[in-house]
């Protein structure tokens, strides 16, 4: 009681001072949430790049994400046959929404929604992977038609398609039979779709896969008869495009492995074979590389949310200290009719801790209700990018008070020590 | 034979108050205060009437000297020691009644009982026995700036006695009230002393309240004087 009493008699300054605080806890909430959720997209992709071993078409550049190279289906054959290689599924992805023309190039702080290629007919299996809880509908499988889709829960509220929804995706329609639950990681965005559409809209998206591809059916068309008759040059020509096939189109693969195979030698046997070829990438090094970036991460994100925390530290700091030095003449009273220097020093510590909670208090109410309207609003536009955890909830509090009990335990042991006469000649 | 509540011999005490300037409050003092006593220390400023009052109020510690608080050798006295024997033995009363603006009257006292130790259901029913007995009854949830000097005295005294102290020091308790009020406080003293045997030492350089009082001791040039 005493505590607030002394509070409210500098009400101004103890309104800055908790406002200092309100200021750290609310970024360290806001920070915090975002880092959570960025974490928990990591992990699961993390999960599932470390269940396979990937394989890119060589030329691939991690650096600006482009992946325009293609995986030849010869190649893929030929790593399925490496000894320890369980199987290969060659796969496509590519944007839901085709590319604005005249907005080329847009920043997007959310994952945009992606179709994520299906092969209902391979064996590879992701050694990490789960069955994908459902929502509403199913998972597309064997028995799916073509034109049948799964999507990711924020795909369903960015774009508000519905289950058993008639959509268009690149001007092809398609039919939703399947709502993911909320996974809070990649999948939230994808769009599952069988391989050979997939394929299809990726043929349709590329001008010279798509000539390729005409060129070939026109092939096609030309008899043996005919093939005959023409110079040997133009022969040759014409019997490769013929060979060209739709299904040849992957922008890359995975690769499982057997049971009881080392993952790491299975990546050193195809590296060995096909490094001029393609890039693999080991389960083991990208579980690392991840772990790391997201290091560097949390490291920016929640450094930034420190100082924030670490200026208001030094606020309580500096009130403590300045109603010390006001209150000298009441610590002396104290101390005159009895009061122990323990019982001095925990009186302030504690005033600093009340401080330091109920800046954390509102801090965090504040924090966490902008972390929640702007995910409401984001869920419409993309994807939602704070995770609000109770676990993480009541640590920020624990912790702002600890925070305050630190701040004061330096001034409060300075009263503490406060030599009686000398606070009593002050009256 | 009374009981001696309170024995200074050859107290000394010096302060530096910067290198080369040091000054001797106190040359050798001896006091005794005995059990039921109503004293007054009396000299002109400066003659180490409050260094002395601070040096039996457990506040400060003498360079020199043998001091005993009812009985209680304090030279031997830890520091940490001290708090626990003033809060139990001493009581304070203080010319600008110090007490804590952020509190009420009763929260005042009670706080008093909660350093000497007393339980929560002691010292309530025991401030509001000794706020009753000072006439404060009508007032014990008022904040000091809500009473009157004399009122605010009153509630010192009270705080003074939540622990039943041996020995009761007032430094100049009427230095800050008018001729009426400071007869009501000292007639209020005076009847504790002779009704409840309470113990007081009280510092004055005001002559009627010290030609009010039982004995008197004189202090000059922190020697005693005769």
């Amino acid at each position: 009681m005493e505590i607030f009493r002394n509070m409210w008699r500098r009400k101004f300054r103890s309104f800055l001072t908790i406002f200092g605080i309100v200021i750290g806890i609310f970024a360290f909430t806001v920070m915090g949430s975002m880092a959570l959720k960025l974490n928990k997209m990591i992990d699961g992709g993390k999960k599932y790049i470390t269940g396979q071993i990937s394989i890119m078409p060589k030329g691939t550049d991690f650096a600006t994400g482009q992946m325009s190279g293609m995986l030849p289906i010869d190649t893929l054959n030929k790593i399925g046959k490496v000894e320890g290689v369980e199987a290969v599924e060659g796969s496509v992805s590519l944007a839901v929404d085709e590319p604005n023309p005249d907005e080329p190039i847009s920043m997007n702080i959310s994952t945009p929604a992606t179709i994520y290629s299906f092969d209902t007919t391979s064996n590879f299996k992701n050694k990490n992977w789960e069955t994908l809880a459902m929502k509403e509908g199913k998972l597309i499988d064997k028995e799916s038609a073509d034109n049948d889709i799964s999507i990711g829960s924020t795909v369903t509220l960015d774009k508000q398609w519905k289950l058993n929804d008639k959509v268009i995706i690149r001007g092809k329609e398609f039919k939703v039979v399947g709502i993911l639950d909320k996974t809070m990681s990649g999948p939230d965005s994808y769009v599952f779709m069988k391989l050979p559409v997939a394929r299809g809209l990726y043929i349709e998206s590329n001008p010279f896969l798509k000539s390729l591809r005409d060129r070939s059916s026109e092939a096609a068309n030309i008899s043996d008869m005919e093939l005959a008759k023409l110079s040997p040059e133009t022969r040759s020509q014409i019997i490769q495009a013929k060979t060209f096939k739709v299904e040849d189109v992957s922008t890359m693969a995975a690769v499982s492995w057997k049971d009881g195979a080392d993952p790491e030698q299975v990546v050193t046997r195809i590296k060995d074979q096909f490094k001029d070829e393609v890039v693999v990438l080991s389960p083991k090094k990208m579980g690392e590389t991840i772990d790391k970036a997201s290091a560097t991460m949390n490291a920016v994100i929640l450094g930034s949310a420190m100082l924030a925390l670490i200026v208001g530290l030094f606020s309580i700091v500096n009130t403590m200290v300045m109603s010390i030095s006001e209150r000298t003449k009441e610590i002396g009273i104290k101390k005159a009719i009895g009061a122990s220097p323990r019982s001095i020093a925990w009186e302030y510590t504690l005033e600093a801790g009340v401080i330091g909670l109920i800046g954390g208090a509102i801090g965090l109410g504040l924090g966490t209700l902008t972390a929640v309207v702007l995910n409401q609003k984001m869920a419409s536009k993309g994807a939602e990018i704070f995770l609000i955890d109770t676990n993480f909830m009541i640590a920020v509090i624990t912790f702002s008070f600890v925070i305050g009990l630190i701040a004061g335990l330096i001034p409060a042991i300075r009263a503490s020590k406060l030599k009686v006469v000398d606070a009593i000649r002050e009256l | 034979m009374q009981k001696i509540v309170a024995k200074a011999t050859g107290i000394k005490k010096s302060y530096r108050m910067s290198k080369k300037n040091i000054v001797h409050a106190l040359c050798g003092v001896d006091i005794e205060v005995c059990e039921g006593d109503f004293s007054a220390i009396i000299g002109p400023s400066g003659c180490g009437k409050s260094t002395l009052m601070h040096i039996l109020g457990l506040l400060d510690r003498p360079d020199e000297g043998q001091l005993e608080i009812d009985g209680v050798d304090m030279s031997k006295l830890k520091e940490k020691q001290a708090y626990r024997l003033r809060a139990k033995k001493i009581g304070f009363i203080f010319q600008g009644f110090n007490l804590i603006p952020t509190l009420t009257a009763y929260e005042n006292v009670i706080l008093a009982g909660k350093y000497g130790g007393q339980t929560l259901s002691e010292r309530k029913s025991r401030a509001k026995e000794l706020l009753e007995l000072l006439g404060l009854k009508e007032r014990m949830g008022h904040k000091p700036n809500e009473l009157s000097g004399g009122q605010q005295q009153r509630v010192a005294i009270a705080r003074a006695l939540m622990n039943d102290p041996a020995l009761i020091l007032a430094d100049e308790p009427t230095g800050e009230l008018d001729s009426k009020t400071s007869l009501e406080i000292m007639d209020i003293l005076k009847k504790l002393n002779r009704e409840e045997n309470k113990t007081f030492l009280i510092v004055t350089h005001n002559m009627e309240v010290a030609e009010s009082c039982k004995k008197i001791i004189r202090l000059k040039d922190g020697k005693n004087a005769k």
